[in-house]
């Protein structure tokens, strides 16, 4: 899988090497344009079929062509270590971000809900997959999250999460990116966020700090003006392992309302529905490289003060 | 002087009720672990899931060439792993 936002744009030897792959197809990149799709292609960069759509018969059927167009090749060039791959060499780091050193992954997935009863259940809607989970991940950085445990903790002390991950929390991370790319909500658009860490026990083996939270997110200071807005209130676990000095837990949930849509998140359900957001420690997967969505403008992302 | 000061409060209050949050509910404690299980991805629900995906082209590429099989990319604005 790839970020083709990403791809198209490096200016490295991955970067060339996919837009020699993508141009082979209908979407040529031109102006910049997007390029993606579903590909198949050989190691040696050769285009075997190219198709995007959502029916799983049409895509089934394309993967048939593509291992047909695969087995006409010359066998010379299918065997293994046929194709000699290259060093990709240095990464554009304008295009290429990675968690800096020490950093913490964090599985972030958000999906709309419906009530039921006293509790909530998976939310219907109309848009085709957007009933579904989405996923992204929140980057922490080493300072980050060793700011979240204290250095003496003494149970019930309670303090402010500080506010370059707070906001981080509230503007990339709390938002509805159940039908596509979400708009990201800006500093001022912030109305309240509120979010404090209180110690819930201490043991010499760790420290239990539990997470609680209140955000009002909206386009407009008014959130009854505002055609997009979450409000909600945000609860959670973290557990710090004192012998191994890391992290090994952080749940939390996020719950509220949310209303309105962004250019690329059409088909919201009318008015304010029920929205919730998950987080976790991600689980050593390949996925958890894969930047946050809102990492595009690392410099944003990271940002560190108002 | 009861009555003015009853009425300033009131002024007060209602000049600050449009800068005040309507305040979102809390998350009710009792229902954290469901709700925590429930927002998740369920195995269930979605197969393409259940693929060993890689995220990194370059390491899809070399493993494509020493195991001599094609390359299968779902390439989106917003990394299907990472993004919706």
């Amino acid at each position: 899988v790839g970020d083709d936002w990403y791809q198209r744009r490096r200016n490295d030897v991955e970067g060339r090497f996919w837009r020699s792959v993508a141009r082979q197809g209908p979407r040529k990149g031109e102006g910049g344009s997007t390029q993606q799709g579903i590909y198949a292609f050989t190691a040696d960069g050769q285009l075997l079929t190219y198709r995007n759509h959502h029916d799983p018969a049409v895509m089934r059927e394309e993967l048939r062509k593509a291992l047909r167009a695969w087995e006409r090749l010359p066998a010379s060039r299918r065997r293994p270590g046929a194709v000699k791959v290259e060093s990709a060499g240095k990464s554009d780091a304008r295009y290429h971000h990675a968690l800096p050193p020490g950093g913490l992954v964090v599985n972030v997935f958000t999906r709309i809900l419906d009530r039921k009863g006293e509790g909530f259940c998976k939310g219907t809607g109309s848009r085709i997959g957007g009933d579904f989970a989405a996923r992204d991940h929140l980057w922490l950085t080493e300072a980050e999250w060793k700011s979240l445990i204290p250095v003496e903790p003494k149970k019930g002390q309670t303090f402010d999460v500080p506010a370059a991950v707070r906001d981080r929390i509230l503007r990339f991370h709390l938002v509805d990116n159940t039908r596509g790319e979400p708009p990201f909500w800006r500093r001022q658009e912030i109305r309240t966020g509120k979010m404090t860490l209180t110690v819930a026990e201490v043991t010499p083996e760790r420290v239990r700090l539990k997470l609680e939270g209140t955000a009002l997110l909206a386009t407009r200071a008014d959130p009854k003006q505002a055609t997009r807005g979450f409000d909600a209130g945000l609860l959670g676990n973290i557990e710090y392992d004192r012998k191994k000095q890391a992290i090994t837990r952080l749940d939390a949930v996020a719950l509220g309302e949310h209303w309105g849509q962004g250019p690329y998140t059409g088909g919201a359900r009318p008015g304010r529905s029920p929205l919730g957001v998950t987080f976790e420690l991600t689980r050593g997967e390949a996925a958890d490289s894969v930047p946050p969505q809102a990492a595009r403008e690392i410099g944003e992302y990271l940002s560190t003060g108002r | 002087m009861k009555i003015f000061r009853q009425q300033l409060l009131i002024g007060l209050a209602l000049l600050l009720a449009p800068f005040s949050a309507p305040g979102a509910a809390p998350v009710p404690p009792g229902q954290f672990d469901r709700l925590h299980a429930l927002i998740k991805p369920h195995t269930d629900e979605q197969k393409w899931e259940q693929i060993p995906w890689l995220a990194d082209l370059w390491q899809a590429r070399k493993l494509a060439a020493e195991q001599g099989k094609p390359i299968l990319l779902w390439e989106m604005d917003g990394n299907p792993l990472g993004c919706t």
